[in-house]
């Protein structure tokens, strides 16, 4: 066990401020060859750790299609991820361990009309999916994103989302919880939103969404409301962990290790779990 | 399999121990603070291998240590060196004496997780290089319930080789492994002799009849499954968690118990990095940075813990994530018998 | 000593009458005996209380538990356990309106295997100091003057090395699963320092120093408010002498400030927290 604990290294490469509390950061191995090595799927994760300061669960922001690097998303929320924002820097070097969990059901996911509905830093593991799903665009048919923040400037990946709006074949609604003096898009929250205006078709659909808890709980509401099957709705969970390798008994719902039989679950599995994420 | 069995006095078995002692990395019982530990020991004076059961500690610490070093390294701006730690202390070919029936079980219980999925190979490394001697209990203790759970205390093959107080001083040592068999084939056994074991078969059997009609307590563990499974949300697991005081001395005594941190320490440029106990009945075990915490309040841990021995475990793995020793009722500092919680809560339905 | 009957007439007669939520108390474990604190919430379990030499533990510890927190609580108190509900009182923890007390003329009481508990040997304030209904004979039990505990006098004698020795095999004994804290009344700290994320130091592992700090400073936490009624010491599974701890710097702060003992006058804010003429003052430069 002890091996597994141990990370390997990687570099910073970049570092995209998203928002005032989201950062970026690119990450590239140090060794040669690792990143062949280091196979990963949309929806898995990954434990980061600044030297000295701990260790955090982030996903995989990025997709493997996407050669050379991957990406993690931080939103400064507790003590180590305050302390990678105030310290980490291109160049510096972190320890990452991984790739953990489930990922998306890619398989299933073929021939389907796909609807992401995603609520601020929750856009991370999607973007994953998007830009997997992008980069292999034949094998889906409609392509609808649906991206909620709390204010504009909290939305993260901006100029991704501009690429996304000027690609003709994806659609993307964007929507901001209040209104703002510059801000053309839509106003209210994602739930609502999704109601009334993005109004999606229900035949051969698959609906991936991530956000915070309270908008994950509205919106799978409303994709009920709107005749979504269960086993269409697909989630992924957050919750603490820390080994990743099912063993720390952390990340425990049930008899489910969210960090080896997630973080990825549709609704339909969701509900067989006890009520306690 | 080849089974080995031999019959002494107590002069012959504490030779027995003596002559391991001489020959190999030894743990036994030894009393620190009036509990004893499994501690290395050279001597048989030092140790007591039949230390009564409410005051030792399980050998779990041996094999699932209370804080491991996991990694060290140098973290400059120059860089990051990252370095194995030294060899593992536990990892070198070793015996355990006086280890409780209970404890060698929990073993057998750990090993479903620690090789599911991912394999610890030092546990694994620390496993294959054990033999574990348990003496049989002559009498069981207040809060033991061994004999009521999932596993044939009788004939408990987690333990390499069996030592039982048999009729008129008479002690037998038998093989319950093949590495416990091979062990005794040595030269350790040259102060016993070598019976056949339907010879000694009656006299193992009646000290098990007499030590298993000492059980006071006794629970029919399936339907304690059973029901537990369907009651997630009844609120007895308030009343029963009222007098918990939060502390975290049950998980850590317990030789089930796996949960774990994983902790950094650093001065300046140097750190290391720990694996250490941890234990769900802490407010932290859960918090998420952003402040959500899925099991808030106290109950919801209580429940966590009763759960995953009883019902979560068993529908992972098949065993109940509990071997009765009682470890966890007698370290308590209010005394709270997860026996009687979870047959309180079950039989309460 | 034995108040089992009293004990369950008052809690009867306060649920009849409505005055409480919830009643703090001990009944036996049911296997041997032993006793477990209960919280009664209604006089259909009242027949369960008891009281005998053999109730340990101090109950003041529940009330910073959310089963009793703002609800109107009945109590029994020992002498110890009402020394640290004063200062629960004097901090502001709880409010004394809240409260039902039951206090207890002490005897004494004893441990696993029958002997009375040294701290009741050495224990000058046996009868309950805040009570609403005190239950036994006020002024019976013989007056004692405060004497250095028995084993730091012991310690004393040995020479520094030998100490040091000692202290570290006590701190290596430490499993640091916390009991002795949460099973303090007067460590109420939503938050203990020692559990801080930021503090590197607590931060870790089940190391020896880590032991060492964590200790050291719940223990200077507690100097002159440690009330001796040794639920951390019960509490440790490595049976670790905790009281080494809290009774040298008991015995000092007697010494060196107007021989303060924590809790035994109400509102008495403490050594550390008052400031007086007679305070030794030679250490500063």
């Amino acid at each position: 066990m002890e091996q597994l604990l141990v990370p390997m290294i990687c570099k910073v490469d970049k570092v995209i401020q998203e928002t005032p509390d989201v950062r970026t950061y690119r990450l590239k191995f140090r060794e040669e060859g690792m990143l062949e090595k280091f196979i990963y799927f949309p929806g898995q994760f990954v434990e980061f750790s600044l030297l000295g300061s701990g260790e955090c669960t982030f996903c995989i922001a990025s997709s493997a299609t996407r050669k050379g690097y991957f990406d993690c998303s931080i939103k400064k929320a507790g003590v180590v991820t305050a302390d990678i924002h105030q310290s980490l820097e291109e160049g510096d070097e972190v320890g990452i361990r991984g790739p953990f969990g489930n990922w998306f059901p890619l398989e299933d996911l073929k021939g389907k009309n796909l609807l992401f509905v995603g609520g601020g830093i929750g856009l991370a593991p999607l973007r994953s999916l998007i830009q997997y799903c992008i980069d292999n665009r034949n094998d889906y048919k409609d392509f609808t994103i649906l991206y909620g923040a709390r204010t504009s400037a909290d939305m993260c990946y901006k100029d991704e989302i501009k690429e996304w709006q000027d690609n003709k074949s994806l659609k993307i609604v964007l929507t901001i919880d209040r209104p703002e003096e510059t801000w053309t898009s839509n106003v209210g929250v994602v739930p609502k939103i999704l109601e009334e205006v993005v109004k999606p078709v229900i035949e051969n659909t698959k609906v991936i969404t991530c956000g915070p808890p309270i908008m994950i709980k509205y919106t799978i509401q409303s994709l009920l409301k709107l005749g979504f099957a269960d086993k269409d709705i697909i989630t992924t969970l957050e919750m603490k962990m820390q080994c990743g390798l099912g063993k720390c008994g952390r990340c425990n719902i049930g008899s489910t290790y969210v960090c080896k039989d997630g973080p990825v679950f549709t609704n339909e599995q969701l509900k067989s779990l006890p009520d306690e994420f | 399999m080849n089974v080995e069995t031999f019959v002494t006095d107590k002069a012959g078995l504490n030779k027995f121990y003596e002559a391991i002692m001489a020959g190999h990395e030894t743990y036994a019982p030894v009393e620190k603070f009036g509990k004893f530990d499994f501690n290395r020991v050279s001597r048989i004076g030092e140790c007591n291998p039949e230390s009564p059961i409410s005051k030792t500690q399980s050998i779990k610490p041996l094999f699932f240590p209370r804080s491991a070093k996991v990694m060290k390294y140098v973290a400059t701006s120059a860089g990051t060196e990252v370095s194995e730690v030294d060899e593992d202390p536990l990892a070198g070919k070793r015996v355990i004496l006086g280890a409780k029936h209970c404890d060698a079980r929990a073993l057998q219980v750990l090993d479903k997780v620690y090789n599911w999925d991912y394999i610890d190979t030092d546990y694994q490394k620390r496993r294959e290089n054990t033999i574990i001697i348990s003496t049989r209990c002559d009498k069981a203790d207040t809060h033991c319930f061994c004999t009521s759970l999932d596993y044939d205390v009788e004939n408990l093959d987690a333990l390499d080789v069996l030592v039982v107080n048999g009729a008129d001083g008479k002690i037998y040592l038998q093989s319950r492994t093949e590495k416990g068999a091979e062990f005794l084939q040595t030269d350790v056994t040259r102060h016993a002799s070598r019976v056949t074991k339907e010879i000694a078969a009656p006299d193992l059997k009646k000290q098990y009849d007499s030590f298993s009609g000492t059980f006071r307590l006794k629970m029919d563990y399936k339907e304690v499954n059973a029901k537990l499974s369907r009651i997630f949300d009844t609120p007895e697991f308030e009343n029963v968690s009222g007098n918990c005081v939060s502390c975290n001395t049950c998980a850590f005594v317990c030789p089930t118990c796996h949960c774990f941190k994983i902790s950094d320490e650093k001065v300046k440029d140097t750190g290391v990095r720990y694996k250490s106990y941890d234990s769900c009945n802490n407010g932290y075990f859960t918090l998420m940075a952003g402040g959500h915490n899925p099991r808030p309040v106290k109950y919801r841990r209580w429940r966590q813990r009763a759960m995953h021995k009883f019902v979560y475990y068993k529908e992972r793995f098949g065993e109940n994530l509990c071997v009765g020793c009682g470890k966890c009722t007698i370290a308590c500092p209010v005394n709270i018998s997860i026996f009687e919680v979870v047959n309180q809560v079950a039989i309460g339905q | 000593m034995n108040y089992t009957n009293q004990i369950q007439e008052i809690a009867a007669k306060l649920f009849a009458e409505g005055k409480i939520d919830v009643f703090v108390g001990y009944r036996m474990n049911g296997f041997d005996d032993n006793q477990v604190p209960v919280l009664i919430t209604g006089p259909q379990d009242v027949s369960k209380l008891v009281f005998t030499d053999k109730s340990v533990f101090n109950l003041v510890n529940y009330l910073k538990t959310d089963h009793t927190r703002k609800k109107r609580v009945g109590l029994v108190v020992k002498g110890c356990d009402s020394r640290a509900l004063n200062l629960m009182l004097t901090e502001k923890q709880v409010k004394r309106e809240n409260l039902y007390v039951v206090g207890i003329c002490c005897e004494g009481v004893v441990d696993d295997a029958g002997q009375k508990m040294q701290n009741c040997l050495e224990c000058i304030v046996p009868e309950a100091v805040v009570y609403d209904e005190l239950l036994g004979t006020a002024g019976k039990a013989e007056t004692r003057a405060y004497k250095v505990n028995v084993d730091i006098a012991a310690l004393a004698e040995k020479p520094l090395t030998e100490r040091a020795a000692y202290f570290e095999e006590v701190f290596e004994n430490c499993i640091r699963c916390n009991a002795c804290r949460h099973s303090c009344p007067l460590c109420y700290c939503a938050k203990c320092c020692i559990d801080q994320e930021t503090a590197a130091l607590y931060n870790g592992a089940n190391t020896t120093s880590a032991a060492f700090h964590a200790l050291m400073t719940w223990s200077l936490h507690l100097a002159g408010r440690c009330v001796d009624c040794r639920n951390c010491e019960k509490a440790c599974p490595s049976h670790l002498p905790l009281h080494l701890l809290h009774k040298q710097n008991e015995s000092v702060i007697y010494e060196n400030f107007q021989e303060h003992l924590a809790g035994v006058i109400p509102d008495d804010r403490g050594a550390f927290y008052k400031y007086s003429l007679k305070d030794p003052d030679d250490f500063i430069m």
